[in-house]
């Protein structure tokens, strides 16, 4: 079936929200990402995000070994302008990208200023699988107590991350994708921390 | 009905835009996020806010609410339905419970909100500050350093000619203990139900042009001293005159007669509820309307 770009995004964008506004919560939009035609090994929930959030008024950058070909993709489907990653209001870190690139970017975002803290970049991460790999232990607004998630290879942007988030308000946004088609978000305010196994 | 409109009346760059700013919003809570606001079908400080953050998470399967001060059935409540209905074709309720995002102005529900549930205030004034300083450029300013001795100073200020608090609604807020936020003019008797709301709350400014949410379980305290703590409106020894439900924020109708003073429910759907479940099973009985 042929991606509704009114319906089909609508109701991405609530489950995004309610990942955004809960974070930790996995929501599940693989029937949305079913529906996109890509030709890459891009994630078809990261093409849906691109979709939901990009057009002529922000600007991307991607990290990938195909950074040409998706830049290309994103651009076509969406009139985003691709610019540098200091520049850049969305982050692509696509699955292939290796460590490094994953730290450059995180480096590189937009953390916004104190007086205008949203003009701040969102990083969209590809990971393998959600509900894999290193447990992690999240606190701050959205979460009652605390809520459990795992992530595979969190040790590569953990500490970064929090670098980079250390002076809130100032900070970047993260949204995670994975080949499923399932999403979760950790925005700025989110305390992440390794499980300590007892 | 065949509807000329897109769905849900914006074309797809505008949902875009006020999306981007509400998921900036979520990520800072409290903070409020500059957005385009649209040029809308109802004047702008008739809810606009409200309505283009309805506007764009509406989907084909909600159920909307729409409420004015209490009431659903208010000329501006009705109007809003109407227009996100006639242009999403969606149903609406009066009934709290069922609906799954709520638009409203001044009050939030007494029902609890359920996870789930999206709650949107229309805000006619979004920044706390502005009472005290005019400039945009300033306030900004002091949202960025955290300087808001002017808003203790205010309500010090209230105290020493009045005795108490004399905010009234809109009493500011300290949220996620960062951003001083107006909770957009809804009763103190209200404040409390935005700390760690199990629903997530976005307010929408569409005359001032700002967004800014309050996420679920989150922080949110209203500003007080130590000495002089915040206090709701007391309704104590009252009861609504129509179903008789005590603790809950209410309206005094004064007689113009007798100049006696009279209290009801000021949530409507709430009262009528009230009121069903106390008629005798068969409802045989409509004598204490």
């Amino acid at each position: 079936m042929k991606l509704d770009l009114v319906h089909d995004i609508q109701t991405a964008y609530r489950k995004v929200i309610d990942s955004m506004s809960r974070p930790g919560t996995v929501s599940d939009i693989s029937d949305e990402a079913s529906k996109v035609a890509v030709q890459t090994d891009r994630f078809p929930s990261t093409a849906i995000l691109a979709l939901m959030f990009l057009d002529t008024e922000v600007t991307f950058k991607v990290f990938s070994r195909r950074e040409e070909e998706v830049t290309k993709w994103i651009n076509g489907w969406t009139y985003a302008k691709a610019v540098e990653a200091d520049e850049a209001d969305f982050l692509f870190v696509l699955a292939d990208a290796d460590e490094v690139k994953m730290k450059t970017a995180i480096d590189a975002a937009k953390a916004g200023t104190l007086m205008n803290p949203h003009e701040s970049a969102v990083l969209i991460m590809e990971t393998d699988e959600l509900n894999a790999g290193t447990e992690l232990v999240l606190t701050g607004p959205g979460i009652q107590e605390k809520q459990l998630i795992s992530v595979p290879n969190a040790s590569a942007w953990m500490n970064k991350r929090e670098e980079k988030n250390s002076e809130y308000p100032l900070g970047v946004d993260f949204i995670f994708t994975d080949a499923e088609g399932y999403v979760l978000c950790l925005p700025r305010t989110t305390q992440v921390r390794e499980k300590v196994m007892m | 009905m065949k509807s000329h409109y897109n769905f849900a009346f914006f074309d797809e760059g505008s949902k875009r835009e006020i999306r981007r700013a509400t998921l900036k919003a979520i990520a800072i809570p409290g903070y409020q996020v500059p957005f385009a606001s649209r040029e809308m079908p109802i004047a702008r400080g008739w809810g606009t806010g409200g309505l283009q953050l309805t506007l764009s998470l509406i989907g084909k399967e909600d159920v909307l609410k729409v409420i004015d001060q209490g009431s659903d059935e208010s000329v501006n409540a009705v109007n809003i339905k109407k227009l996100v209905s006639h242009t999403a074709g969606i149903r609406s309720t009066e009934e709290t419970e069922e609906a799954t995002i709520i638009q409203s102005r001044h009050r939030i529900p007494e029902v609890p909100l359920k996870s789930g549930q999206i709650l949107v205030l229309q805000v006619p004034m979004p920044e706390p500050l502005r009472v005290y300083e005019p400039s945009e450029l300033e306030t900004k300013k002091l949202h960025a350093e955290k300087e808001y001795s002017g808003a203790w100073v205010m309500l010090f200020e209230h105290i020493m000619k009045y005795g108490t608090a004399a905010t009234g609604a809109d009493h500011p807020v300290m949220v996620h203990n960062r951003y001083v936020m107006a909770p957009s003019p809804i009763p103190r008797f209200d404040n409390p139900k935005m700390d760690h709301s199990k629903a997530l709350i976005l307010l929408g400014a569409g005359r001032e042009k700002k967004i800014y949410a309050v996420p679920p379980y989150t922080r949110v305290k209203s500003i007080d001293f130590d000495d002089s703590p915040f206090r709701v409106e007391s309704f104590e020894d009252k009861s609504c005159r129509l179903c008789g439900s005590t603790g809950v924020f209410m309206d005094e109708i004064v007689d113009d007669q007798s100049g006696e003073a009279v209290y009801q429910c000021n949530d409507t759907s709430y009262c009528l509820a009230q009121m069903n479940k106390n008629m005798p099973v068969g409802g045989t009985s409509n004598e204490q309307v």
